[in-house]
């Protein structure tokens, strides 16, 4: 069974703020309602391929179900002075303060890169580069909900009935992986609609967590596209890396 | 660089026990693999010398003595104020021949989550879990765990709140991971309203949110002013 562990990824609040840079929402007043059933149709889609850590997103399609529901109240809930509640005001403190606090672990990498540019002694031996080493550089220039977004598209593609009623077909997460790489050593980068499009579900499924399993140990590399709802992926180019890796963002 | 004149009078100080000294930080900070304290370098100095201990000016007076000297010499040391000690460390223009040497491909990054959750730390602690999980909106058991293995984050006792949940707060081993010297060296945490009223916050927002290139700023008519109407 194949867990994608969603938590190297984006969270629950990024999925907010997704939809709010995507739409070009004004973060103050943001469309409740719409967002709140978009964010459901996002989780489903996430449940449906049995990510690890859909539970944070799940509590959170609650907390936005929640504040939709108190803005259909009648009568505005009341502070001490009086005044109007807006029910979304506490979901956007929060996410203004998590975007300080993004801004913040941005610094904090600046100037640990700076860091890991000057050597001490015992450098090599210590136990720190193990720790870090642990941990496979995941390549992914876009965001999980664009990836997301392009899984949703080529399932919604799916030819609906097929011509031939035939036994279903199980497709394996591992018969996938090969399956991509061979693809990718043939073809190069390719979109993931070429990949996975016009496929059965569980085709696509299999494909798309192969793919997301992969990228997470830096066996391939995800770019978005120019259009959305679609994705390219390489393979990582071999050893070496290159130290300009400018299209590429690591995380 | 701003390393003061090497004939620098204004420490009370005789140039023979000025240079002892230097000398004195030079060989301890060079020995030891982790930050030597000022505090240790005078012990020792002391002891030896037989003289009063050296004060913490004296000392980073000698140091700074030792890195002026390494820079006009182009030498590939200096000595760093990290984690609330010295360090010895090569500079940032022989980097290349080190990153070559040591090729097995450093990846010294911390991953998304766990550069999220220090960063929440860093400027919070002590914070609980509860905490930090409530800025990021996940469950943080995962990334203060890894955290914890590294060494750059540790327990540092108990929140009064209900049951008494695990205070976490950033090690010394943070500091010298991350170059600084203190936690106050820490870049600014921005507050909300700087956020709000920078002028770039909408470009900087689109940056921000998703973390992607700049691609074209929502129009700025969207919200007058922090004070608006949410």
């Amino acid at each position: 069974m194949y867990r994608i562990q969603v938590q190297e990824f984006e969270g629950p609040l990024d999925l907010l703020l997704f939809f709010i840079r995507r739409d070009e929402l004004d973060i103050f007043d943001i469309p409740i309602a719409q967002i709140a059933d978009e964010y459901l149709t996002y989780v489903r889609l996430m449940e449906d391929i049995d990510l690890d850590g859909v539970a944070d997103f799940i509590y959170m399609a609650a907390l936005l179900i929640n504040v939709k529901v108190r803005m259909l109240l009648p009568r505005p809930e009341l502070d001490e002075d009086g005044e109007p509640i807006d029910p979304r005001r506490e979901l956007v403190e929060r996410l203004l303060e998590y975007i300080r606090y993004k801004e913040a672990a941005e610094g904090l990498d600046v100037i640990h890169k700076h860091r890991a540019n000057l050597f001490t002694r015992g450098e090599a031996s210590s136990q720190e580069e193990q720790f870090f080493h642990e941990t496979p550089e995941t390549l992914v220039n876009t965001t999980l909900f664009d990836l997301i977004s392009a899984l949703r598209r080529v399932l919604t593609e799916v030819p609906e009935t097929p011509v031939l009623t035939l036994a279903p077909v199980e497709y394996t997460v591992e018969e996938q992986r090969a399956y991509v790489l061979e693809q990718l050593d043939r073809l190069g980068q390719v979109a993931f609609v070429v990949l996975a499009g016009h496929w059965h579900k569980g085709f696509i499924i299999s494909t798309f967590l192969a793919i997301l399993e992969m990228a997470q140990r830096g066996v391939v590399w995800l770019t978005s596209t120019e259009t959305a709802d679609d994705f390219y992926v390489q393979r990582t180019p071999a050893q070496d890396k290159p130290r300009a890796t400018n299209g590429a963002v690591a995380r | 660089m701003a390393y003061p004149d090497l004939q620098d009078p204004s420490i009370p100080d005789t140039d023979d026990r000025a240079e002892e000294l230097a000398r004195a930080v030079e060989a301890l900070v060079f020995a030891t693999d982790k930050p030597v304290t000022s505090d240790q370098i005078a012990e020792v100095f002391a002891e030896i010398t037989r003289e009063a201990r050296p004060s913490p000016e004296q000392i980073q007076h000698g140091v700074d003595r030792l890195n002026a000297q390494y820079e006009q010499q182009r030498g590939a040391l200096r000595i760093q104020a990290w984690a609330g000690g010295y360090r010895m460390a090569t500079t940032e223009e022989v980097t290349p021949y080190l990153k070559a040497f040591f090729r097995h491909d450093r990846q010294r990054r911390l991953t998304r989550s766990l550069m999220e959750t220090l960063a929440i730390l860093a400027y919070k602690q002590p914070a609980t879990k509860p905490e930090i999980d409530y800025v990021r909106g996940v469950d943080s058991d995962y990334a203060l765990r890894r955290l914890l293995d590294i060494g750059l984050i540790d327990v540092v006792g108990r929140s009064d709140s209900v049951g008494r949940p695990l205070l976490y707060g950033t090690t010394s081993h943070f500091l010298e991971a991350f170059g600084l010297s203190d936690l106050v060296g820490l870049p600014n945490l921005r507050e909300i309203e700087e956020l709000l009223n920078d002028p770039a916050f909408n470009i900087e927002r689109a940056r921000l949110l998703m973390l992607k290139g700049l691609d074209t700023p929502p129009p700025s008519d969207a919200h007058e002013g922090p004070d608006g109407e949410p």
